[in-house]
């Protein structure tokens, strides 16, 4: 890595010698804040006249002028005309204005704009995918099935909707993946505000980072970060949508943001509400009913214990566009969620009734962002919540049930209780776990010129929790140790822009720091009273990486990035867990890994309508000091010594590729694959990691018609196809074994097939999408059956004039 | 331009090649591989535990695999296991059982979605074990991971336990005053299932409370796990292994080093599993639950029961024929070994009273998964025990999940192999003392063999 920073610096003090007299630098932005692209700049003054357009970012550049003043007029499509003078006395001049937009766009453009965006973001150098929601926003898809398909990306779920889910970026997954909203980690919302309970038409655009995370999102996120961006718009828009479908799902939404002219005060609110039954058909080995003596018939049976319900909301306000502010909101945000429990991490022949989880939380946010504050070019963002959240678990019936949905009988044929008490081993619970949350993540930027650009961004996250059981007696839940998690991350990033914007790079810089406190209430001896027995753990380390993309022809770039990414120990591994008998490790250190991405995009290349973009990815990661438990020995097996350890090594290399094919911007075809080996090494041997799926596929179409029944109509049909390789849940085994077949997790594919179609007035869009279209079984997990075909209807309605 | 495009036509072409680049397994169908038996002898089923995570936890799986005994005393033979054996079904390693005679191999799935489910396989030899009967789970009795043994009555019947335990607080009547609260016992229930193992159906299911005496309850103490049913010669009572555990009166917190009770086992009438009592051994300290392998046997009249955690060293506890703990007798392994810390990891007499265990001490090396185990050649009767020297024991050598010892006569069959290293089945002549080095073991990278059935 050492020698890419040498070259970097160099490339950099050579760009720095280069310069003439009289250029004048321009940047054009819309009122809203997005960069105008392709506008037409025409500059007069003296004998001359010049002609140029912007740029992706909304810039120009005029070189070489004399000094003296100059008119400069402007037209794009979307915006009233404009004009301006500037006066070249410098060697480099900088212009920046603001072009207001017209009433009439028609939504292509808006499309195309947006566009940009995510072309702006994957340019950088990054592994990233940029996922954009306005489309499907209006059909019924969830976020979870959005990530999904992104090419490196795995989602595994565990049922329908509301199910737990499981993130995997390039075969890293677990605490290894951070997911945050605006830069806020996910988690501090819970599970009621959730990647399974957010609607598309809240968010904006997704961000995928692998491997390697840029500085403003910086966490200790070892295998990568998804950054859910928020819809961040400033024009009063209404709309509200409503979803009915199979299962009994019901899914409605509303969002609405209002700003008065005037006062620049904007208000802005969201609300949802999720709800499925989930009764989804099962089947197989595990989906029996018991009969005397315990004989077994398999059945297909409809899931009864599985109906989930999350209801949310988000309300702000604030001002926007006005002097002080770009954005400058607060707010609340409250969810609630509701999910009961089937069965625990597999599919056993006792299901589950009446064992659930509740979860709800309330946290005030706060938005400031400013550009050009104080001074040209110092731009200021600050995201931040904090607050409560809570969550139950609920499993007090003792009672057996059957598949069947009825009582289950035992081997007498009587109605029996489980002698645990509970659905799920371990005895009955009321289990309540009391967080306090708080994240805020400040980043200030500071773009000296075009070309060079300093980011400067800190992160804190805290949480105590407290845990209790309202089943178990005030003496057992006082003596619940209770820990707090403070962290704080600081990141440095240099990004330069050179040679007519064909490279970029981006090098950062990231400091960890988190502190750990394990509290431990204890009676003192000698006074009698109740003490606490408070011990804290320190972790620090650092990280560094860069990201470089370099377009050697308009249509050829290439794109890498590298960080030493780290994953601080979280307080179970650094105190360990008294039920589960794990001691504390205060001296654990923190899992760090090498991450390489080497990319290449091919386009987009036009011939005529046929348009194609092709890129690839090549990547490593490799793991140092994972943390893990150290197996069961007659040692350990009966006292309460094990603690959490820095075990082995590990390593994650593959590909991943994507097609995106369009005909006269109507027909369209995307494919992407990924594939990838995980190993790992612990005690010097190394084993191939079970359990994961290593080839993903997915494949993509979309049709549209204009004008098919009325005028002014538009209707999109969709075809999308998903296919993920079989995989072993346990390790491989020899090459003529007997009997692998219990533990594979068999192959899905799985097709859907959509439409969407739009009323004359643009106000509303109907969709209709069925999901695996052939029933066909699927699983993301061993015996545990997802979905099979379902249908979906839904409305949308929208108002963008006021 | 005409450049241009050709450059980007065989771009295109390279990505859609790679884009087509689709992992194909090679996966020839390979020939069943199998192994014959003459009439005289029987079939020696070899169990083997693959890697996990982690060299030596045995969690990637259980592998069988059937030679003749004829075949497991001949050095010549040489088995793959791994490379050809049958994978039991179970997430976890599985815990087999075999018939008397080795023919046929009986198992209740450990955790995982098919956790309880009991099969039974006929063995024919090689990686071909044949599955008989229904299915019948006993999950809902005992749990997914349940804790079970095959009785000793003519393989008629397997048995499985269960233990839930709450702690029982006196709040005195003022639940929100924490230093008025007192701690009086922890309650342990448990579940007691037998399985018929011919018929595959349940027999009979009891649940019950178990309490310690009212002293020990009030000091924390209870029974915390338990496993290991064993029938006595009587065939009327089933002793059931526990462990003993303590809580801190003071914050109900589990403790970890405190004054160990007496051997304590559960007693219940049999068939009928009711009229619970606990009887206690003033002669050993240990637990008496065992841990993967049959921990108590009935010789002569008597059940014969090994203890784990003894300050003292190890144990073979008797209980007599008046189902009573026979503190008369005290074979204590320290003394019979001539070693400090012996554990008893897994042991099983032939029907002559004498035996092979396999143990650690405190001169173990710690080798690759854990300390690092011995075979010993016991004597009921005279209370002897001789550690094997013809076996090679290398600091690899592991046996804490050892399973399964072979009994055809009074010959005892084992495996012996490190951690990722080959190895042998060894037959030990108790009679004698003889050992006869076998067939040979073909190991992989971090996995172990785990006995004979």
């Amino acid at each position: 890595m050492k020698t890419y920073l040498t070259s970097i610096f160099l490339l950099l003090f050579s760009l720095f010698g280069y310069s003439q007299n009289g250029h004048l630098y321009g940047e054009i932005a819309f009122n809203n804040d997005e960069p105008v692209l392709g506008a037409q700049v025409v500059l007069r003054g003296g004998n001359i006249e010049r002609m140029t357009s912007s740029g992706i970012d909304g810039e120009f550049a005029f070189k070489n002028l004399p000094y003296g003043t100059y008119t400069i007029e402007t037209h794009s499509l979307e915006a009233k005309p404009h004009t301006i003078e500037a006066e070249i006395n410098a060697v480099e001049q900088t212009l920046k204005y603001v072009l207001e937009i017209t009433e009439f766009q028609d939504l292509d453009e808006v499309h195309l704009r947006t566009k940009t965006q995510k072309e702006k973001i994957e340019d950088e150098g990054f592994a990233v995918n940029v996922i954009e929601t306005k489309e499907v926003s209006q059909r019924n898809i969830q976020t979870t099935e959005l990530l999904n398909t992104t090419v490196g990306v795995k989602i595994r779920q565990n049922g329908g909707l509301g199910s737990q889910a499981q993130f995997s970026l390039n075969g890293l997954s677990g605490s290894a993946v951070r997911i945050f909203i605006d830069g806020i980690p996910i988690s501090i919302y819970g599970s009621s505000f959730s990647v399974n309970s957010i609607p598309t038409s809240m968010i904006k655009r997704i961000e995928v980072y692998k491997g390697v995370v840029p500085g403003y999102l910086a966490d200790d996120a070892l295998g990568g970060a998804i950054n859910i961006v928020m819809h961040k718009g400033t024009k009063s828009n209404f709309n509200a949508s409503v979803s009915f479908g199979s299962f009994n799902t019901i899914q409605a939404s509303v969002n609405g943001l209002y700003r008065f002219d005037d006062s620049g005060f904007t208000v802005k609110a969201s609300i949802f509400n999720n709800y499925s039954d989930n009764n989804y058909k099962v089947w197989g080995r595990s989906v029996v009913d018991k009969g005397l003596g315990g004989v077994q018939t398999p059945i297909v049976a409809r899931r009864f214990n599985d109906a989930y319900r999350s209801t949310g909301g988000m309300f702000q306000v604030g001002y926007t566009n006005v002097k002080w502010a770009d954005q400058f909101f607060i707010g609340v945000t409250g969810s609630d969620d509701f999910k009961e429990v089937q069965h625990g991490t597999f599919m056993t022949t006792t299901p589950y009734k009446d064992r659930f989880l509740e979860s709800d939380a309330l946290l005030a946010n706060l938005t400031y962002q400013k550009k050009d504050l104080f001074t040209k070019g110092l731009d200021v963002n600050i995201n931040g919540a904090f607050g409560k959240r809570n969550r139950n678990v609920n499993d007090t019936v003792a009672k057996a049930y059957s598949w069947t949905g009825e009582p289950a009988i035992d081997f007498k044929g009587d109605e029996y209780d489980y002698s645990w008490g509970s659905q799920q081993e371990g005895g009955p619970t009321l289990a309540t776990i009391k967080r306090n949350v708080a994240s805020i993540r400040t980043g200030v930027s500071y773009g000296i010129n075009r070309h060079h650009k300093f980011v400067f961004n800190h992160f804190y996250s805290g949480i105590d929790r407290e845990d209790s059981d309202a089943l178990k007696s005030l003496l057992e839940n006082t003596f619940v140790g209770t820990r707090d998690l403070d962290k704080n991350i600081l990141s440095l990033t240099y990004e330069l822009n050179a040679f007519n914007n064909k490279l970029k790079a981006n090098l950062f810089g990231k400091y960890y720091q988190q502190k750990t406190v394990n509290i431990d209430p204890f009676i003192n001896s000698s006074t009698g009273q109740l003490e606490d027995d408070v011990t804290s753990a320190n972790n620090k380390d650092e990280g560094y990486g860069f990201a470089i993309s370099y377009a050697l022809t308009p249509t050829i770039s290439i794109l890498t990035s590298a960080e030493k990414a780290v994953r601080l120990p979280d307080e179970i591994e650094v105190f360990g867990n008294d039920g589960d008998n794990v001691i504390a490790n205060p001296s654990i250190n923190p899992e760090s890994s090498e991450n390489f991405n080497l990319g290449f995009r091919f386009g987009a290349f036009r011939i005529k309508k046929h348009a194609f973009t092709i890129s690839t990815n090549l990547f490593t990661r490799n793991i140092k000091d994972r943390i893990g438990l150290p197996i069961e020995t007659s040692l350990n097996v009966n006292d309460e010594t094990i603690f959490y350890e820095n075990q082995g090594s590990g390593t994650s290399k593959g590909y991943e590729a994507s097609l995106d094919y369009s005909y006269n911007n109507n027909f369209k075809f995307n494919f992407n694959i990924s594939q990838f080996e995980l190993k790992i090494v612990n005690r010097g041997v190394e084993i191939d990691v079970p359990n994961t799926p290593f080839d993903t596929m997915n494949a993509g179409l979309s049709y549209g018609f204009s004008d098919l029944f009325q005028k002014n109509t538009r209707l999109n049909l969709y075809y999308n196809l998903y296919y993920t390789g079989e995989f072993s849940y346990i390790v491989p085994q020899g090459s003529n074994t007997v009997g692998d077949d219990f533990f594979k997790v068999p192959e899905q594919l799985a097709q859907d097939f959509g439409l969407s179609y739009s009323f004359p007035n643009e106000k509303v869009v109907m969709s209709f999408d069925i999901k695996n279209i052939f029933d066909k079984p699927v699983y993301d997990n061993l015996s545990i059956q997802k979905p099979g075909r379902a249908f979906y209807l839904k409305l949308n309605y929208f108002i963008n004039k006021f | 331009m005409k450049n241009r495009f050709l450059n980007l036509k065989t771009l295109s072409l390279a990505c859609t090649a790679l884009l087509l680049t689709v992992s194909c397994s090679d996966d020839p169908d390979s020939p069943v591989i199998e192994e014959e038996k003459e009439d005289s002898s029987r079939w020696i089923t070899v169990a083997a535990a693959r890697m996990g995570d982690n060299p030596g936890d045995g969690n990637g799986g259980t592998l069988i695999y059937s030679i003749s005994s004829d075949d497991a005393k001949a050095p010549s033979v040489s088995i793959e296991p791994f490379d050809n054996g049958f994978i039991v079904p179970s997430n976890r390693t599985a815990r087999l059982q075999a018939s008397e005679d080795g023919s046929t191999i009986f198992n209740i799935s450990y955790a995982g979605d098919t956790g309880g489910n009991y099969s039974k396989y006929t063995v024919n030899g090689g990686q071909n074990f044949v599955q008989t009967g229904t299915g019948v789970s006993i999950a809902e009795y005992v749990g997914t991971a349940p804790r079970w043994i095959k009785l000793f009555d003519g393989d008629n019947t397997g048995a499985a336990v269960y233990v839930s335990t709450v702690n029982e607080v006196d709040d005195n009547g003022t639940p929100n005053d924490l230093l008025d609260d007192t701690y009086f016992r922890t309650d342990a229930t448990i579940g007691v299932v037998t399985l018929d193992l011919v018929n595959s159906t349940i027999n009979n299911f009891e649940e019950h409370n178990i309490a310690l005496s009212p002293e020990l309850e009030a000091q924390g103490y209870y029974i915390g796990r338990i496993d290991m049913p064993t029938l006595n010669a009587a065939g009327d009572k089933l002793y059931i292994g526990a462990s003993i555990r303590k809580v801190d009166p003071a914050t109900t917190e589990r403790e970890s080093d405190f004054e160990r009770l007496g051997s304590q086992t559960i007693v219940l009438d049999y068939p009928s599993l009711l009229n619970p009592t606990v009887i206690a051994s003033s002669v050993g300290y240990g637990d008496t639950n065992g841990y993967r392998s049959i921990n108590a046997f009935e010789y002569n009249g008597s059940v014969y029961q090994a203890n784990q955690n003894d300050p003292e060293g190890s144990r073979i506890l008797k209980i007599g024929a008046n189902n009573q703990y026979d503190d008369s007798y005290d074979f204590n392994l320290d003394e019979a070994l001539g070693v400090q810390d012996a554990y008893i990891l897994a042991w099983r007499p032939a029907a002559n009273g004498k035996g092979v265990l396999a143990y650690r001490h405190a001169g173990s090396v710690e080798g690759a998964a854990g300390a690092q185990g011995f075979f010993a050649l016991i004597d009921l009767n005279a209370q002897t025990a001789t550690k094997i020297d013809a076996i090679p024991y290398e600091p690899d050598f592991y046996l804490f999940q050892y399973q399964g010892f072979a009994v055809d006569g009074t010959e005892i069959f084992v495996t012996q192999a490190p951690v990722g290293k080959n190895g042998n089945i060894y037959a030990i002549e108790t009679e004698t003392g003889e050992v006869t080095k076998g067939a040979e073991l073909v190991n992989v990278e971090g996995s172990h063999y785990i006995g004979t059935f």
